[in-house]
């Protein structure tokens, strides 16, 4: 990291980076087995909205499709371990680069299509995504999704194989994962290859004369994006060994393009923010929606119990409040290109 | 495989009835891009909160089919001018991404609303085109009549006679009345409008008021084809109408009726008549709707325009 790096840590950033760490260390001893499993695919969560935060942040393309990108890094994988049989820590990455390698496919429109026009195309393919999916049960189980019959347990050296003991090491193995994605995506973003990306979000005829090539820099970006969106998938299916065309739905993708404004277009730790601002409205609505006995109040809450009403809520608000996101950082002008 | 001819009207008709749906409600969006430049994404959803309007003033309430249209689309237009007041107006039209995002977010809000008072499950809504009504000779109460040896049913007839109505409506009030000139105004140039005395933010306002009882009409028309009402009813309406609307060109409202149509017949005897003849059932429900997204890709990568958009000249 030179001098000149673009984004560097403040001394707030790293007493977040501290706390958040010393969080993730007291959560396995004061949690069950359910709850270390949901606090992993919250931490996993983070990559499908730096994907989208790669694309739309860095690469100026709107998608609003990435719940697709981890619905294909999950059937992809599942299929690597159940179809193939081949070893976990082979299929998590070739899962990941099968979704990579269908977000070059999608990101080969985007080369002409931009601004609002891509934000169309890509909720199309969104929209398409589930029922498209049903078609190939031998992939995805069709209708009803299918059990994936390899787990993803502990290698022979770690002290333990009780449930306990596995669901730590999943949870170990996320943060790892993930840790080990923001730091590749932070020295990415602030590569040559991240610059050129971002001189053609800035304006890409500029960029083009500067001598970057926009075909490569758009599918590059575009493949990163939907690589580690596929990532998330593929460590969905290491916490729960099932797929199911069910849970990619239109709404989820808005609900990761959603996050990914929240927190922060155009910075790493927006990412974070994001997901941590969504966890935690989250919770509150959760706990707002159990209280009972307040009449037509408490009908409303009731409300606060659908992650889609939340972020929708939220996302209004927050372009009202922060149209730069959580996370502050000047967003550019021509974001939509 | 033998292609059989006969079944072939069958599949027209079935396409310009589905396609008039479509271009109602592409011509929601039309209205809305043609003066803002800004796509409604929460355009289905506005729709499927008035069908379920329709559902509640006539299914429960009990009143009268047409009424409760009426009513609801009445009251979406209500909605479209609020939102257009209170959530898109403060920001600045010419930077899409804040007001993308609001509408956006008012797509996941209604969806996640009418999902909490009505639940997912298909609610059926009375079919205001069921049968020929007991006055009509010789085919009263029957649910079609026969034509080039196919069927063809009231619903699609009714559909056409109600698209044709409103457009002509539409037209009425577009190039008839004052509110409709400053609309076409704004349309053409906001800058140019304001400086002539046009109050834009209330035209956008009477903009979005018609483009939602646009689509109210269009969720109504289409819910007996699709079982009846649910909330997510619109999520597959919608890829249509945006395919009809990209054809046509985003913002003519011609093109839009125009392209709506085509799509539905695109997705009639291109994608189902072929379907069938060459397939069997099995595939058909997907390759429409890969079929609609084909068109959209198309379109915008050779054609962004589309068939009767203006052509945009792209700055630097």
């Amino acid at each position: 990291m030179t001098s000149i790096a673009p984004q560097r840590f403040s001394r707030l950033g790293i007493f977040g980076v501290v706390l958040a760490m010393v969080g993730l260390a007291i959560i396995p001893f004061v949690t069950s087995t359910t709850g270390l499993r949901q606090a992993s695919q919250i931490i996993i969560s983070v990559l499908a909205v730096l994907g989208v935060n790669v694309a739309t942040g860095y690469g100026g393309m709107i998608s609003l499709g990435h719940g697709v990108f981890i619905g294909v890094g999950a059937f992809a994988t599942g299929y690597y371990v159940d179809g193939l049989g081949l070893p976990w820590l082979l299929a998590i990455p070739l899962g990941a680069a099968t979704a990579a390698l269908s977000g070059a496919l999608v990101g080969l429109p985007a080369l002409r299509i931009k601004g609002i026009h891509l934000a169309l195309v890509t909720l199309g393919l969104a929209i398409v995504f589930q029922p498209l999916s049903k078609r190939f049960p031998k992939f995805t189980g069709g209708v009803s999704g299918k059990n994936i019959k390899a787990e993803f347990v502990a290698p022979s050296w770690w002290p333990s194989d009780t449930r306990m003991a596995t669901a730590v090491y999943r949870y170990l193995f996320c943060i790892v994962i993930v840790g080990l994605a923001m730091w590749a995506t932070w020295n990415l973003v602030n590569s040559r290859f991240g610059r050129s990306m971002r001189a053609v979000r800035d304006n890409d005829t500029s960029a083009a004369v500067y001598g970057v090539d926009l075909i490569s820099a758009r599918l590059q970006t575009f493949a990163v994006s939907a690589g580690l969106a596929g990532l998330c998938g593929a460590l969905q299916i290491v916490l729960v060994p099932f797929v199911s065309q069910e849970i990619y739905t239109p709404q989820q993708s808005l609900v990761i393009y959603a996050t990914a404004v929240i927190g922060g277009l155009g910075t790493i730790w927006g990412s974070v923010l994001g997901v941590v601002a969504r966890t935690v409205v989250g919770a509150v609505g959760k706990a707002a929606a159990g209280a009972d006995g307040l009449g037509p109040i408490g009908e409303f809450f009731d409300l606060l119990d659908q992650p889609a009403f939340v972020f929708g809520v939220g996302l209004i608000l927050l372009t009202f409040m922060f149209p730069r996101g959580l996370a502050g950082i000047k967003r550019p002008k021509r974001t939509t290109g | 495989m033998t292609w059989n001819f006969d079944i072939l009207p069958d599949f027209i008709f079935n396409g310009l009835s589905l396609g008039a749906i479509y271009g109602t409600v592409a011509l929601a969006l039309v209205l809305i891009f043609k003066a803002t430049t800004l796509i409604n994404f929460a355009t289905g959803e506005l729709a499927m909160l008035g069908a379920f309007l329709v559902y509640v003033l006539h299914m429960e309430q009990g009143l009268w089919l047409w009424l409760s249209m009426l009513i609801a689309m009445a009251l979406s237009a209500g909605l479209g001018v609020l939102i257009e007041r209170t959530l898109t107006r403060p920001f600045d039209p010419s930077d899409h991404l804040p007001v993308v995002l609001i509408t956006l977010g008012l797509f996941l809000i209604i969806n996640a609303v009418a999902g909490d008072i009505w639940n997912y499950q298909v609610r059926i809504l009375s079919n205001p085109f069921g049968q020929f009504p007991s006055w009509v000779p010789s085919v009263g109460g029957d649910r079609f009549i026969m034509v080039f040896g196919s069927r063809l049913k009231y619903q699609s007839l009714g559909i056409w006679v109600t698209l044709a109505i409103a457009l002509f409506l539409l037209g009425l009030i577009l190039n008839r009345t004052k509110a409709g000139l400053a609309f076409r105004a704004v349309s053409s140039n906001v800058e140019s409008a304001r400086l002539v005395g046009v109050h834009t933010g209330r035209t956008l306002g009477f903009g979005w008021a018609i483009a939602s009882a646009f689509g109210t009409l269009g969720a109504v028309l289409v819910a007996p084809q699709l079982g009846g009402v649910n909330p997510n009813m619109m999520a597959t309406i919608l890829i249509y109408a945006l395919a009809g609307a990209a054809l046509g060109g985003l913002d003519s409202l011609g093109g839009a009726v125009l392209g709506g149509i085509l799509v539905g017949l695109i997705q009639a005897v291109a994608v189902t008549w072929v379907g069938v003849v060459v397939f069997g059932q099995l595939y058909m429900s997907i390759l429409q709707l890969a079929a609609a997204f084909i068109v959209i890709l198309i379109v915008l990568l050779f054609r962004p325009s589309g068939l009767f958009g203006t052509r945009r000249v792209e700055r630097v």
